[in-house]
């Protein structure tokens, strides 16, 4: 078990937006999450990605306490968001940002991951890697921003529609390099998606959020 | 209309035959801008980013404080330099009174308002994904830190060039606190108000070029860090 969820609560604003009494997500699965907007799907991303505590109750991360360690656990855990930020660097110096935050980007393997990660969201290295950030489409953008996420071989990928704006190729790229994540480094991934028809054949299990509270 | 003429062309010719004392003012000038923008940039770029990225008690007072600061009259800054280095100011046995630091530390005090504030704005009006992604892909605090400034670097260039602009023209504070000492502590700005009222229009007119090619410089440097920031 990787993550488990108790009694976890978060609020805004005086208003619940999530309540979930107990979530568990088996290590190397696959879990998706649908719902309707403001149904509490990215506050759920949130929490588990250590960027928000609960309110109330509290997030175990491979057996322990996620709050204390949440500094480091976001070194294991990452994000990526429905509309990522690329910084203003070049597409290379964007994949190997994170390598750069845990001082591997200096070893010589660096650049090779950098390499892998973009194949695995089906872009060329040697075309995209020189490219600067404000060169690239939505889509491609997107797909950056993926391969920026798999290149730290993450214990855990939390996907928040990553499929907003790509289109049918871009769709299949994004899974593939999902599921290469989840097969090569035993990666778990919690992916939110509103489209069903790409999310299904995806998972493992899907819930379904409605109005801040899991429906299975 | 004749006097101005003849000042413009002896402008010329002091500025062609690199007159010592022209040339000194300039130097004076260029010295203590460097030693002031250097300072401030150094000094504002990080308190700027604490104001624009921080939450704490009083933040909002500060703000308002260094808002205030902005148009704080030179003179006044002057005035409160030269308390504090004057000998029987807290200050006085450095004896820095009348001496280009002096003047620098003046300009500094002038200049770093105006990189506080631009920077803090520039981290507040950052992307919110930018935050969000550089704790999710594991950045700590001070990785953040200098990956913010690295973000916003074209918005930190156009404060420095602002606070340069600022400090490059002022003439309170040199005038007050380096006692405008011909070789030693007159800058462009203080020979110029002298040289003005001795009617000596050449020399004037000469440092004002210099003056306003600076300033142009400075609106190109910012011009092309406009174009260069993009989309």
């Amino acid at each position: 078990m990787i993550y488990r969820l108790e009694n976890v609560r978060q609020v805004y604003a005086g208003k619940t937006v999530l309540d979930v009494p107990y979530l568990e997500i088996e290590r190397c699965a696959i879990l998706g999450l649908v719902g309707r907007n403001g149904s509490g799907k990215s506050t759920l991303l949130r929490l588990l990605s250590f960027l928000e505590t609960p309110a109330e109750g509290q997030v175990f991360f491979e057996s322990k306490p996620a709050a204390p360690e949440a500094q480091r656990l976001r070194r294991q855990v990452t994000l990526l968001c429905q509309e990522p930020y690329l910084l203003k660097r070049t597409v290379f110096a964007n994949v190997c940002y994170g390598l750069k935050l845990r001082g591997e980007a200096s070893r010589p393997e660096a650049a090779g991951r950098v390499a892998a990660a973009l194949r695995m969201v089906g872009l060329d290295p040697v075309a995209f890697g020189p490219r600067p950030w404000h060169a690239l489409s939505g889509g491609e953008a997107q797909r950056v921003a993926l391969a920026a996420r798999l290149v730290l071989e993450p214990k855990v990928l939390l996907l928040d529609e990553p499929t907003a704006s790509l289109d049918e190729e871009g769709c299949e790229a994004a899974a593939r390099g999902a599921l290469a994540a989840r097969d090569q480094w035993k990666t778990t991934l919690v992916v939110v998606s509103h489209d069903k028809e790409w999310l299904a054949p995806l998972c493992d299990r899907t819930l379904t959020l409605a109005q801040g509270k899991l429906r299975g | 209309m004749n006097y101005i003429w003849e000042g413009l062309l002896q402008a010329v010719g002091l500025l062609l035959s690199l007159d010592p004392e022209t040339c000194a003012a300039v130097w004076a000038t260029v010295v203590t801008s460097t030693l002031a923008i250097c300072a401030s940039v150094l000094l504002g770029a990080p308190l700027g980013f604490c104001l624009g990225y921080c939450r704490f008690p009083g933040r909002k007072q500060v703000r308002l404080l260094m808002d205030t600061l902005l148009s704080f009259p030179t003179v006044v800054i002057g005035l409160l330099v030269y308390t504090l280095l004057s000998r029987r100011g807290p200050l006085g046995d450095l004896g820095l009174l009348y001496t280009l630091p002096a003047v620098a530390i003046g300009q500094t005090i002038l200049g770093l308002p105006v990189v506080v504030t631009l920077v803090a704005t520039a981290v507040e009006t950052a992307d919110r994904g930018l935050h969000i992604t550089l704790r999710t892909l594991g950045a700590t605090s001070g990785q953040a830190l200098v990956a913010t400034l690295w973000e916003t670097r074209f918005s930190l260039a156009l404060a420095a060039a602002a606070a340069y602009g600022r400090i490059v023209s002022e003439v309170g504070v040199a005038m007050i606190v380096g006692g405008n000492i011909k070789w030693h502590t007159r800058t462009i700005t203080t020979a110029i108000t002298l040289e003005t009222g001795k009617g000596q229009f050449a020399t004037g007119i000469a440092l004002g070029v210099v003056l306003m090619l600076v300033a142009f410089g400075v609106n190109l440097l910012v011009a092309s860090l406009r174009r260069r920031s993009g989309p």
